[in-house]
C-alpha cells in the first residue's frame, strides 16, 4: 500500500500493508529492469528501443519514489518531499535539457565544415 | 509520547513534540542536499550525452567495445536488491523489532552494496584494460565521472552504514540515531535511482 | 614550472614567494608584489599581537570561534566580508592605476605600472574575491544575522553546519590571500575559462589555487542554502504564514533556492576541470574529445543565478529599508513576493547570454536573449514599488537612504546596458570589452555593495547596541557612489571606443583622458574605503552616546526590533505569536507593544563546539596540500573529514539549557529600562536622544 503514514497506526496492520507495499515495488522493479534489458536483446528497430528503455527508466523512477521513499501528495511531510522533487525535476529539466539544446547546437555547426564527415546527431551514430 | 507515533518511518507525518519535529526538519534538509547532489547527476548525465559524439569519442574505444551489459544486469541486481533490503532496516526501526534485526538488514545492505562496488570495479578494470581509460577521450572521461561519481557515492553509503552500525551499538536507538537511519534510507534509496538512470542512459541506449 | 615535486613538501621551495622574484628582477611590478605579500605578513603578524596584548585570545575561542549562534556566525561572516573588500578595492585601485600608465607604443607595447602576468592575477583575484568572499559573505552573513530574528526563531535550523559552512567559506578566502605570499595565483580572470586554464597552459599552482578555494567554499554556501530552505520552511514562529513573512526573508528564500540549485554546476565545471588537470581527463582540451565550450556551459548555469544570489539580498535590504526610513507600508508586498520568485526561476534559463558569441545558431541565442530580456521586467517591477513606498513618506535621508537612492539612479543605468547586452547582434559588438566590465560593475556596486553596506548600517545597532556615525556613514555613501560614477560610466564610452577588457596595454591616445577619469574614480573609491572603516571605529569611540538599548532605533516594523539591542543570545525570551504582516509595526499600533510574556522557559541553545573549526582546518590543509602536490598531507587531511564526521555521530550531544530565571531577569531589566527611557521622534532619530525607543504614537508604517 502506499498510503502515506498519517501517524495514526495500527502496529500489526500497517507491518503487513507496508511489506506489500515494498513487494509490490520490487516486482514492478523487477519487471521494469527486466523489461529495459529484454528490449535491449529484442529485435526492435533502434528507436523503438531507446523509447523503451527511456519509457521503462522513467516508469521505475515513479515506482521507486512512491513504493520506497513514500512520496505522495496526501500526508503533509510526504506532499512537502514531493513537491520539492517536483521542482527540482523541473529546474533539472530546464538545466540538463539546456545543455543538450546550446551542446547539440554547437555540435552540429562545430562539424558542418566537416572536418571527417561524419553524421553527428543521429543516436545511433556509435 | 508512543515511539511508534513519534517515528512512523520514512516519511514522518502525524505526532508531534520536539524530536518529531527535528526528525522532520532533519529529514528534509537532507532531501534538499540530495536534490542538490541530483543537480550534480543531473549535468554530469547532459555532459555525457554531448560528448557522445565521433569528436567527443576521438578515435578511442566506444561502447560496444567496452560495454558488458551482462556484469551491468548483475550490478543493477544488487543495487536494487540491496534498495529493498533497506526496507527492511526501515520496518525494522518503525515496529521495534530489536537492535539485532536492524544490524541484520543494515549488514545486508551493505553486502550488497560491496557486491555492486566489485562488479563495477572489475568492469571498470576490464575497461580500462581494452584502452576505455578516462585519459583516452572526453567521452570516456565523462563516462568514468559519472558512473564514478555514482561508485564513489554507493562506497560512502556502505562507509555511513558501517558508522551507523557503530552508533547503534554505542548510543543504542535513541532518537538521533532513528532519525539519521532515516536519512541514510534516503540516501540509498536515491542511489537505486541515479542507478536506474545509469543502466538506462548511460549504458542500454547507447548499445540500443 | 616543471620543478621536482619533493614527496615531503611536494612542489614548495624557496622560490615561490614574491621576495624572490623582487630580489631577481627589482621594478615596479615586483615591488607591488612584495608591497602585497608584505601587508598580508604585517597585518598577519599585528593581528596576532593585538589578540595577544589585549588577551583576546581566549574569547575569540570561547565566543566566537566555537559559536553555533546564527547572528555570532553572520557577523563573522561579514567581518570576513569586509576584509576581503578591502582587498578587493585596493587591487581594483591598482588595476585603475596601471592602465592610466599603460598607454603602450607599437615599438614597445608593454607599459605601466605592473607586469603583464601580474595585471592579470590581480583581475582574477579581484573578481574572484568581489564575488565569492566579498559578496557571497556579506549577504550569506547578513541573511544569517536577520533571517532568524525576522522569522521569530532562535536559531538555523542546522547550527553546527552553518558554523561548518562558514568554515568552508573562509577557508576559500585563506587559499586565494595565502596566494600573495606563497606561490602565484591563475591568470585566466575570475571564470578561469579552459583550455588557457588546463595543464598545458596554466601548468602552475595559479588556477588550482581558484579551484579548491571555489570548490570548497562552494560546498559552504551550497551547504548554507539548505540551512537557509530549512529554516524558512520549518522554523517560522507560530502564525508567521508565508505571506506575514517579512520580503527580506522572501529574497533570502531565493537565495536559498538558487544556492541549492546553482552552486552543484560551479561544483562539476569546477571539478571536471580539476580532473583535468590532475588526472589528465579530457572534458576541456584541445585534444581527444574535449570540449572546452561544455565549461563555459556548466560554468554559467551556476554563474547567472549566482548573478541574483548576489542581487536578491540586497533588494531585499532595500525592502526593508525603503518602508522603515519612509514610515510607511510596503507599497505593493504581493507584487515583490512574486517578482522575487520569478526572477529566482527565470534565472535559471538565461545563462547563454554570457557566451552569445560561442558559435551557436542564432535561434539558440534569440531563446537566451528574450529570456534575458523577460528577467527584467521583475526587476523593474521592484523599482516601482520601492519608489511609490517612499512616495509622500517621511522620508528620512539616513545612511542607507542614501545607498538607496544612490541605487536607483545608477542600477537603472546598469539595468538599461543589460538590456542592450542582452541584443545578441549588439552583444557581438561590445563583448570583452570595457563596455561589459562597466555593466557588470554598474548593477553588482549599486546592487549588492551599496544594498550590503545599507543593511549593515542598518542592523548594526541590532548587533552591537549603538548606531553607526550617520556624518560619516552619509559620506561613506556619497563617495562610494561618486567613485563608482567616475570609474565606471568612462569604461561605457571606452569599451564604444574599442577597448578591450583584461587587456594589461593599450595603443592609442584616445582612451587616456578616460583612464584618467577613472583612475580619479578610483582614489574616490579608495576613499570611500578608508571612510567605511573611519565610520566604524568613530562610531566605536562614541558607543556611548550612540547607544539604543531600546533595540528600536529606527522605529521598524518586523520582529527583530522587538528585542534590545545588542540581541541577546536567545534572541526572544519567548518565541513570538504572529497575527500580521509587520507584526512588531501591529504591536505597536496596538497597547503596550512592550508588553512582558506571561511567563518564561528554559530554553535550549546549540552547545558550542570546534566542529566547524576542526573541518575548516582540514579541509584547508586538504587544498593546500593539493595544490602544492604533498600527497601525504591531502590524503591525510582528506580522511580526516569523514573521521571527524563519524566521530561526532558518536558522540551524545546535549544542548546547552539557559534556565528561566536568567532569561526572566535579563528581559525584566529590558522591559524596565525601556518604560524608562524617552521615545524619540522621528525628526530626532539621527541625535543623541535616540536611545532606540521610539515614539510609538508616530508610528504610521
Amino acid at each position: 500500500m502506499s498510503r502515506p503514514n498519517t501517524g495514526e497506526i495500527d502496529p500489526k496492520d500497517t507491518a503487513r500493508a507496508e511489506i506489500r507495499s515494498y513487494a509490490i515495488g520490487f516486482v514492478a522493479s523487477l519487471l521494469l529492469t527486466g523489461g529495459a534489458f529484454a528490449v535491449h536483446l529484442s529485435g526492435l528497430s533502434v528507436s523503438w528501443k531507446i523509447a523503451l528503455i527511456c519509457a521503462a527508466a522513467l516508469v521505475q523512477i515513479v515506482v521507486h519514489l512512491r513504493k520506497f521513499l513514500h512520496l505522495s501528495f496526501s500526508g503533509e511531510q510526504s506532499r512537502e518531499d514531493l513537491l520539492l522533487v517536483l521542482f527540482s525535476v523541473c529546474l533539472l529539466a530546464i538545466m540538463a535539457g539546456g545543455t543538450w539544446y546550446v551542446m547539440a547546437d554547437l555540435g552540429e555547426r562545430m562539424h558542418q565544415s566537416g572536418m571527417d564527415g561524419a553524421p553527428m546527431h543521429s543516436m545511433s551514430a556509435d | 509520547m508512543n515511539e511508534a507515533n513519534l517515528y512512523p518511518g520514512l516519511n514522518l507525518g502525524g505526532g508531534h513534540g520536539d524530536a518529531h519535529d527535528q526528525a522532520e526538519n532533519t529529514v528534509f534538509g537532507f532531501w534538499v542536499f540530495l536534490m542538490s547532489d541530483l543537480i550534480i547527476f543531473g549535468i554530469l548525465f547532459a555532459s555525457y550525452a554531448s560528448y557522445r559524439d565521433p569528436i567527443g569519442l576521438a578515435g578511442g574505444p566506444g561502447p560496444r567495445d567496452l560495454f558488458d551489459i551482462e556484469s551491468v544486469a548483475i550490478q543493477t541486481a544488487f543495487l536494487l536488491v540491496g534498495g529493498v533490503a533497506y526496507g527492511g532496516v526501515s520496518l525494522a526501526v518503525k515496529y521495534e523489532t530489536g537492535r539485532a534485526k536492524v544490524i541484520a538488514w543494515l549488514l545486508l545492505c551493505a553486502a550488497l552494496g560491496a557486491g555492486f562496488l566489485f562488479f563495477e570495479v572489475k568492469d571498470f578494470i576490464t575497461q580500462a584494460g581494452k584502452g576505455g581509460v578516462p585519459q583516452a577521450s572526453g567521452w570516456l572521461s565523462s563516462y568514468w565521472a559519472l558512473v564514478g561519481l555514482h561508485g564513489i557515492h554507493v562506497l560512502s553509503g556502505i562507509v555511513w552504514i558501517l558508522a551507523m552500525i557503530a552508533q547503534i551499538i554505542k548510543r543504542g536507538m535513541d532518537d538521533t540515531v532513528k532519525v539519521r537511519l532515516s536519512m541514510l534510507g534516503v540516501f540509498w534509496h536515491f542511489l537505486d535511482l541515479v542507478w536506474v538512470g545509469i543502466f538506462s542512459f548511460v549504458f542500454l541506449v547507447p548499445l540500443a | 614550472m616543471s620543478r621536482e615535486t619533493s614527496p615531503i613538501v611536494g612542489r614548495l621551495d624557496w622560490t615561490v614567494t614574491p621576495y624572490t622574484d623582487l630580489l631577481r628582477e627589482v621594478n615596479s611590478s615586483t615591488i607591488v608584489g612584495a608591497g602585497a605579500a608584505s601587508v598580508l605578513v604585517l597585518g598577519a603578524i599585528a593581528g596576532v599581537v593585538l589578540l595577544t596584548w589585549k588577551r583576546w585570545w581566549a574569547p575569540l575561542y570561547r565566543d566566537w570561534l566555537t559559536s553555533a549562534d546564527a547572528k555570532k556566525i553572520g557577523i563573522m561572516y561579514i567581518a570576513l566580508g569586509l576584509v576581503m573588500l578591502a582587498r578587493g578595492i585596493i587591487e581594483g585601485f591598482v588595476m585603475r592605476a596601471h592602465q592610466a600608465s599603460a598607454l603602450g607604443t607599437l615599438a614597445q607595447p608593454e607599459s605601466g605600472l605592473v607586469a603583464p602576468d601580474h595585471f592579470a592575477q590581480l583581475f582574477s583575484t579581484h573578481g574572484t574575491i568581489m564575488i565569492f568572499f566579498v559578496a557571497m559573505p556579506l549577504l550569506i552573513g547578513l541573511i544569517n544575522f536577520v533571517l532568524p530574528q525576522q522569522l521569530g526563531a532562535r536559531d538555523m535550523a542546522f547550527p553546527v553546519l552553518n558554523q561548518i559552512s562558514l568554515g568552508l567559506t573562509a577557508v576559500g578566502a585563506a587559499l586565494v590571500m595565502i596566494s600573495l605570499l606563497i606561490g602565484k595565483f591563475g591568470t585566466g580572470g575570475w571564470t578561469m575559462y579552459p583550455p588557457y586554464t588546463g595543464i598545458d597552459f596554466s601548468p602552475g599552482e595559479g588556477v588550482d589555487y581558484w579551484l579548491w578555494a571555489i570548490l570548497i567554499s562552494g560546498v559552504g554556501s551550497t551547504l548554507t542554502g539548505m540551512n537557509f530552505a530549512v529554516t524558512i520552511f520549518k522554523e517560522r514562529a507560530p502564525g508567521m504564514h508565508f505571506m506575514r513573512m517579512p520580503l527580506f526573508c522572501w529574497t533570502s528564500l531565493c537565495v536559498a533556492i538558487m544556492l541549492i540549485y546553482a552552486m552543484p554546476a560551479l561544483t562539476v565545471s569546477s571539478g571536471m576541470l580539476v580532473l583535468d588537470r590532475y588526472l589528465d581527463f579530457h572534458f576541456f582540451t584541445n585534444d581527444a574529445g574535449g570540449n572546452m565550450m561544455n565549461y563555459a556551459n556548466i560554468f554559467w548555469m551556476f554563474g547567472h543565478p549566482e548573478v541574483y544570489i548576489l542581487i536578491l539580498p540586497a533588494f531585499g535590504v532595500f525592502s526593508e529599508i525603503s518602508s522603515t526610513f519612509s514610515g510607511k507600508r510596503l507599497y505593493g508586498y504581493t507584487s515583490l513576493v512574486i517578482a522575487s520568485m520569478s526572477i529566482a526561476v527565470i534565472s535559471f534559463t538565461v545563462w547563454l547570454h554570457h557566451f552569445f558569441t560561442m558559435g551557436q545558431s542564432a535561434g539558440v541565442n534569440i531563446a537566451f536573449g528574450i529570456a534575458t530580456m523577460i528577467i527584467g521586467v521583475p526587476t523593474g517591477v521592484k523599482i516601482y514599488d520601492w519608489m511609490a513606498t517612499m512616495w509622500r513618506g517621511r522620508v528620512r535621508i539616513t545612511t542607507p537612504i542614501v545607498y538607496l537612492t544612490g541605487f536607483f539612479l545608477l542600477f537603472v543605468i546598469g539595468g538599461l546596458s543589460g538590456i542592450i547586452l542582452a541584443n545578441p547582434s549588439i552583444d557581438y559588438q561590445v563583448h570583452n570589452s570595457t563596455f561589459l566590465v562597466a555593466h557588470f560593475h554598474n548593477v553588482i556596486i549599486p546592487g549588492v555593495l551599496y544594498g550590503m553596506l545599507a543593511g549593515i548600517h542598518y542592523w548594526f545597532p541590532k548587533a552591537f547596541g549603538y548606531r553607526l556615525d550617520e556624518t560619516w556613514g552619509r559620506r561613506t555613501a556619497f563617495l562610494f557612489v561618486g567613485g563608482f560614477v567616475f570609474t565606471f560610466l568612462p569604461l561605457y564610452v571606452l569599451g564604444l571606443m574599442g577597448m578591450p577588457r583584461r587587456s594589461p596595454t593599450f595603443q592609442n591616445p584616445d582612451f587616456l583622458p578616460f583612464m584618467y577619469i577613472a583612475a580619479f574614480g578610483a582614489v574616490l573609491m579608495l576613499c570611500a574605503l578608508a571612510a567605511l572603516i573611519w565610520t566604524f571605529w568613530t562610531s566605536y569611540r562614541n558607543r556611548l552616546s550612540l547607544a539604543v538599548p531600546g533595540g528600536d532605533p529606527w522605529n521598524g516594523a518586523t520582529l527583530e526590533w522587538s528585542t534590545p539591542a545588542p540581541v541577546p543570545e536567545w534572541t526572544f525570551p519567548r518565541i513570538p505569536h504572529v497575527v500580521a504582516r509587520d507584526d512588531w509595526g501591529e504591536a505597536k499600533r496596538g497597547e503596550d507593544p512592550w508588553k512582558a510574556p506571561e511567563r518564561y522557559d528554559d530554553i535550549e541553545m546549540p552547545a558550542n563546539t570546534a566542529h566547524g573549526l576542526l573541518i575548516a582546518g582540514a579541509a584547508f590543509a586538504f587544498a593546500f596540500a593539493m595544490v602544492w602536490h604533498v600527497w601525504w598531507l591531502a590524503i591525510l587531511s582528506f580522511l580526516a573529514l569523514p573521521g571527524l564526521l563519524i566521530l561526532r555521530g558518536m558522540m551524545v550531544i546535549e544542548p546547552r539549557v539557559i534556565s528561566a530565571a536568567e532569561v526572566e531577569e535579563a528581559d525584566r531589566r529590558f522591559r524596565h529600562q525601556v518604560a524608562n527611557l524617552t521615545p524619540v521622534t522621528r525628526a530626532d532619530e539621527e541625535t543623541e536622544l535616540n536611545r532606540g525607543v521610539p515614539d510609538v504614537s508616530e508610528f504610521a508604517g
